[in-house]
């Protein structure tokens, strides 16, 4: 690996300093991707700022209203295991246990996963499923940017150069929700996915789908009609319904991992399984 | 008091094993030695590539580098070597020949420093055409791989066809003529690696005289001879270290980059450490893939008429045992059965790509897919159950299958009957579950020869020397277990030393199966000159004549009575003590007019037996049942046999469901490394794995044992697929049966079917 | 090109840990990563280098508490942490009973990928004491084994946890226990590793 500086602020306000002092500075979470960059060389930078002795970050998750604030140390492991994440944010606990082995799971941060923006995350379909919000600090001050508004394209979000995530809301949910994160990878074992999605179904009928992993960034979409949230509808109407959502999926046709004809077809497979289940959980769902 | 310790067939924990579980074992890569230099090798970015030039200068102005090593600084010619064919260089002069093919090397204090120093050694290149198919490689038109100047007399030298084996009895014209039922079909095995968890690792330092050699090498011998020859040595002033390697699977057995470092040890009088990264393993070793056309003939009512094979295996830039492989794994393609007539021709062909070399099986896996699958194809359209058809035309014991070779040494339909009951196949399946079965056959060793010394000490421990690689096989714990049944000796009194050639006895090398085998039958016979010396020294003490006494696991017989051999051992070695050194040989001699140069040691024969459900709209294949027969002769160490057999079907289920090679357009592989190179992890198990063995004490061996740990992995591949014809009706006829190359089978079914008006 | 063009690395930096409950320091580079210098300066060589991306699990240590890829933490992030290697886990010269369990169920192949499986299986054991079958999968999938079928891994982590745990502690396990037959050890009978060798006889 190509020798880097190594600093640990311990506060927001010296953390930003030193990024504004060195724009090709990185920020270091739980190093699960970033390591790997530097010592391959895909990521090249003179000095690594460590966010872990930050005291105004933790790693936290703890009511905030109706919904729930998750810190930006907060790593998978606790978010996988977190009760109020588990029972009404299951498909975020969902993506946060096949994020990958349970030693990655012990240091991954879900800030960390955000801000690497790749378009397979695991955690990124349950988050535009549930409107999350993100907590941003820079120069300029305090930022809420809505999840949908981050992801760009692989590796790139709209975060300002300068800028650090101390936080992620999840906003307070509709009464009854059911939810559920599927994805296609090339064996059980740990991998990276090929398909990734989440889908959640409100009590309203209202239907929402995210997918990622079939072009740049992944992908919200709300289905109002109700359709898919209706036990009683055909598979036909599901489909056509289905076939609008998933129309602006774009594959990469470079991609080892599965090819683009595969990819859609496992994106409509995997949306009628995962709005099944949503529809099932939502159900068994108990009023809050 | 008796001694009766009969330690053969349980299973004493793993000599060695404390290490294992302590962190203290020591692999090559653990080893410190001081002042060593920090070693990388430089490579250019093109599957073959006309070299320029070389600048090392840049590379020199590093802090902490050392030196850099490139052609200049080699003999001219370059020095080569090979087990096959001397056509590998040290550094690649002139030309590259596959991605990852080194022109220099640097060796530096630090290995970031030499990181640092490859990225600055300046290589011009030109990259030339390359070929990485067998259908490229062998277009009239293809660019040669080889020089033809490396092979003069060769029929094949200026083309990409290193060699082509032909073997044949029978009068195939006729069977052809008089067969009832003819089933053809053409497979593809992939390229895979060996992806051992250790990668290799190297080191050389100057020696007095000589020089030693550290490497996670299976044939430390082997590669003392290689060094020797290059750098004109004594072979006594070669010293190979061999630490048990971190698995090997075939990967470590020749050498690779061992001689470059002998010659920069040299040149920098220091010690010198290359330790490959995972993904330059992947660029070190592989599997010959493979392209197989099976065409077998069958009478209605099952009986093979014959087989005729024409089989092409892709092998890489350099023979390394390749063109082996491809020998050993068509010589007994047609399979374990009794056929009267038989055509096999198969070639290994060149190409810019990683040189394949041995690999569990050998060459084997890939016709035994095309023919097992073929096979099952068969049974399907004779309408005769697969595993009747397999017993219908299996080699008794004693038959000879491969006439003038080894007869069929196991009562292998033992194995079959048992997988089948085993997995329940009277019983229908569950709906929506498929089952599938295949056998596979592989020759043993055809020479070999392996020496050992045994030590039976004055308080009656024991020291044995054998040459054997113990990569996670077990050797050192069987050792122990022969000597110390033999010698009376609790298996913890028995220390077992290997691995160092200064100080172990010959052992021509560690791969098909061979050591129990060899290696055992040498400390066996070592234990038995014990054993007469002893006689002799009972003869001496009781005064009672030699040809009447019988000394046998631990005890001494004479005159009507039992004595221990340590009470034999202390009275006869007397007031000076000593020990007792006991020499034992084990050889199998060459047979020059035989094709492969020898008949077969034994045969490693296994039926596997699978039962998978697919899920039609994803294409997964759920693997709910493994079942694994192995014909060993003996287990000598039952659990060992167990980890081996299991640990060879989860191997073979990599090749079978997700492991290959993908390559762009440019002839780099994509997937170098772990993040998209998978092989089976602890969730990609079968729901139930269950290992059997078949013993009949049949086996050339110590008590009757024979080799075993490739068998099991040997037929995966035609079991799984026949199973996931059996569920879903399609048959595919290559390798890995990933999701997504099942789902298109499927899709493909559903779309003839539609086309044909088949209604559901 | 000249030797001014090499970039000056970075100073070194005072790394203070405990180490397998001993505190240890080194002075390194800010850039290494905890793997490294557990092999290289404190000279433990137990925990293994293999894919270095945070798939095989070979350099799994404990963390302050969790397991980890010790190839992906830079050093620096462990100062003054606690990590524990496979070093650590034996116990006033006595094997854990993990390590023993290993022993005993044959688990330990060419041994490479042992290290990071005891101590993955010791986490895993340390928040589940009496894991299922399905859970040690979970809790092992980031360790790769080539030699092994895993099986064997799997039940001394299941017997492991039943030694350590609370008596009659429901693992259940889908296979039958080594000694049973069908595990092929039909030939001769046990060695009993036990058996005490004759009175030990002194050399003259």
């Amino acid at each position: 690996m190509r020798p880097f500086s190594l600093k640990q602020p311990t506060s927001i306000a010296d953390a930003v300093a030193l990024l504004a002092k060195d724009p090709e500075a990185r920020l270091l979470a739980g190093g699960t991707d970033l390591i790997i960059r530097l010592r391959d060389g895909t990521i090249r930078t003179r000095m690594v700022v460590d966010l872990k002795r930050v005291a105004e970050l933790d790693g936290s998750i703890r009511a905030e209203g109706a919904g729930l604030a998750i810190g930006a140390k907060a790593a998978m492991t606790e978010i996988a295991a977190h009760p109020v994440v588990r029972d009404r944010y299951t498909a975020l606990a969902e993506g946060a246990l096949v994020v990958g082995s349970v030693q990655i799971r012990n240091r991954a941060t879900l800030a960390g996963n955000i801000c690497n923006a790749s378009p397979a995350a695991d955690t990124s379909p349950a988050l535009l499923v549930f409107g999350a919000v993100v907590i941003a600090t820079g120069a300029a001050g305090e930022r809420r940017i809505p999840i949908d508004e981050l992801f760009v394209r692989s590796g790139v979000t709209t975060l300002r150069p300068g800028e650090i995530v101390t936080g992620i809301e999840m906003p307070a949910l509709p009464a009854r929700a059911g939810s559920t994160h599927l994805r296609r990878t090339r064996r059980r074992g740990h991998d990276l996915a090929s398909v990734t999605m989440a889908c959640v179904v409100l009590e309203s009928g209202e239907t929402r789908l995210a997918f990622g992993s079939v072009g740049p960034r992944p992908l919200l979409r709300v289905d109002t009609s109700g359709t898919l949230a209706d036990p009683a509808a055909s598979e036909a109407a599901r489909t056509t319904v289905l076939d609008g959502m998933l129309a602006d999926a774009s594959p990469s046709p470079g991609s080892m991992r599965a090819s683009p004809e595969y990819r859609l077809a496992m994106l409509e497979v995997l949306a009628l399984r995962a709005a099944a289940i949503a529809r099932e959980r939502l159900a068994a769902a108990s009023p809050r | 008091m008796t001694a009766n310790l009969d330690g053969i067939g349980g299973s004493p924990n793993r000599v060695g094993g404390a290490a294992r579980v302590t962190g203290g074992q020591a692999y090559v890569a653990d080893i410190a030695l001081d002042g060593v230099l920090h070693v990388k090798l430089v490579t250019v970015d093109a599957p073959r590539a006309r070299i320029l030039s070389v600048d090392a200068a840049p590379a020199l102005e590093v802090p902490g580098v050392r030196l850099v090593m490139t052609p200049a600084d080699l003999p001219d010619p370059m020095p080569r070597f090979g087990p096959q064919f001397r056509d590998r260089p040290l550094l690649a002069v002139g030309e590259t020949k596959f991605h990852g093919d080194p022109v220099a090397a640097v060796a530096a204090e630090t290995l970031d420093a030499a990181e640092e120093a490859v990225g600055r050694v300046a290589v011009a290149f030109e990259p030339l055409p390359a070929v990485f198919s067998i259908d490229a490689a062998q277009a009239a038109d293809a660019p040669l791989v080889q020089d033809p100047a490396l092979r003069p007399d060769d029929p094949f030298a200026g083309t990409n066809t290193l060699r082509e084996h032909r073997y044949a009895w029978g009068d195939l014209e006729a069977a052809e003529a008089a067969a009832d039922v003819v089933v053809e079909g053409t497979y593809e095995f992939p390229m895979v690696t060996q992806f051992a968890i250790e990668p290799h690792a190297f080191m050389a330092a100057p020696a007095d005289d000589g020089i030693t050699v550290w490497s996670s090498i299976q044939h430390p011998n082997w590669l003392q001879r290689v060094i020797a020859s290059l750098l004109e040595l004594p072979l006594a002033k070669v010293r190979v270290v061999a630490p048990d390697p971190g698995g090997a699977f075939g990967g470590k057995q020749h050498a690779k980059y061992e001689p470059l470092l002998a010659f920069m040890a040299r040149r920098a009088g220091r010690p010198v450490r290359l330790v490959l990264t995972l993904e330059e393993t992947f660029q070190a070793v592989r599997r010959g893939a493979a392209r197989v056309h099976v065409r077998s003939g069958f009478q209605r009512d099952g009986h093979l008429a014959f087989r005729d094979i024409d089989a092409a295996y892709l092998i890489g830039a350099y023979a390394d045992i390749a063109d082996r492989t491809v020998a050993k794994g068509s010589y007994t393609s047609a399979g374990p059965y009794a056929i009267p007539a038989v055509r096999i021709r198969a070639r290994s062909v060149l190409s810019h790509t990683v040189p394949s070399t041995a690999f569990r099986g050998f060459g084997n896996p890939q016709q035994i897919w095309a023919v097992e699958s073929n096979m099952d194809e068969a049974a399907r359209i004779l309408g005769i159950d697969p595993v009747a058809l397999r017993l219908q035309n299996l080699a008794q014991p004693g038959e000879p299958f491969i006439p003038g070779d080894t007869p069929a040494d196991g009562r292998w339909a033992e194995a079959v009957e048992r997988a089948a009951r085993r997995i329940g196949w009277e019983t229908p399946a569950q709906t929506g579950r498929g089952r599938g079965i295949a056998v596979g056959l592989k020759s043993g060793p055809t020479t070999g020869l392996s020496y050992s010394t045994v030590r039976l000490l004055a308080d009656g421990s024991v020291v044995v020397y054998a040459g054997t690689s113990d990569m996670g096989q077990g050797a050192r714990t069987i050792f122990a277990q022969i000597a110390a049944r033999e010698l009376g000796a609790p298996i913890e009194w028995v220390t077992v030393v290997m691995g160092d050639t200064i100080v172990v006895p010959y052992d021509q090398q560690t791969s098909a199966s061979r050591s129990s085998v060899l290696m055992g039958n040498a400390i066996l016979a070592a234990c038995r000159d014990i054993q007469s010396k002893l006689r002799a020294m009972a003869a001496r003490l009781e005064d009672v004549p030699e040809e009447g006494i019988e000394v046998d696991a631990g005890v001494v017989r004479l005159d009507g009575r039992e004595l221990p051999i340590r009470d034999v051992l202390v009275r006869g070695l007397g007031r000076l003590g000593g020990e007792v050194i006991g020499v034992g040989e084990s050889r199998k001699e060459a047979e020059p007019d035989h094709p492969l140069g020898g008949t077969a040691a034994f045969y490693e024969f296994n039926c596997t037996a699978v039962e998978v459900s697919v899920d039609e709209t994803t294409g997964d294949v759920t693997v709910h049942r493994h079942v694994t027969v192995s014909d060993v002769g003996r287990a000598l160490n039952a659990e060992q046999v167990r980890g081996q057999d299991e640990g060879a079907a989860i191997m073979g289920l990599g090749h079978t469901l997700m492991e290959e090679y993908i390559f762009d357009a440019e002839g780099r592989i994509r997937n170098l490394g772990a993040i998209d190179y998978k092989i089976p992890t602890t969730l990609d198990l079968p729901a139930r794995l269950e290992s059997e063995v078949i013993e009949n004490g049949d086996g050339p061996g110590p008590y009757g044992a024979k080799g075993m740990s490739e068998g099991a992995l040997l037929c995966v591949a035609p079991a799984v697929a026949a199973a996931v014809r059996d569920a879903t009706g399609v048959v595919i006829r290559a390798l890995p049966l990933s999701p997504e190359r099942v789902w298109r089978a499927l899709r493909e079914r559903d779309a003839a079917g539609q086309a044909s008006g088949a209604s559901g | 090109m000249t030797a001014m063009d090499v970039p000056e690395a970075p100073a070194a930096v005072s790394l203070k840990l405990t180490v397998n409950g001993r505190d240890r320091s080194a002075t390194i580079a800010p850039h290494r990563t905890l793997l490294d210098v557990l092999r290289a300066d404190l000279g433990l060589i137990g925990t293994k280098e293999c894919c270095l991306v945070g798939e095989c699990g070979a350099c799994t240590v404990l963390l302050d508490g969790r397991s980890v890829d010790s190839c992906l933490v830079l050093a620096l992030e462990a100062d003054g942490a606690e990590v524990v290697t496979v070093e650590g886990l034996a116990r006033d010269g006595r094997l854990d009973p993990l390590q023993q369990a290993f022993l005993d169920h044959a688990a330990a192949q060419c041994g490479f990928c042992i290290p990071g499986q005891l101590v993955a299986a010791r986490a895993l054991l340390g928040s589940n004491p009496a894991p299922t079958r399905a859970e040690v999968e979970d809790g092992l999938a980031g360790n790769l084994c080539r030699c092994a079928g895993y099986e064997q891994i799997i039940e001394a982590v299941l017997d492991a946890a039943e030694r350590e745990g609370p008596a009659g502690s429901a693992a259940t396990r889908s296979r039958p226990a080594a000694a049973a037959p069908g595990h092929g050890a039909t030939g001769t009978g046990l060695s009993d590793p036990a058996s005490v060798p004759d009175a030990r006889v002194a050399p003259q």
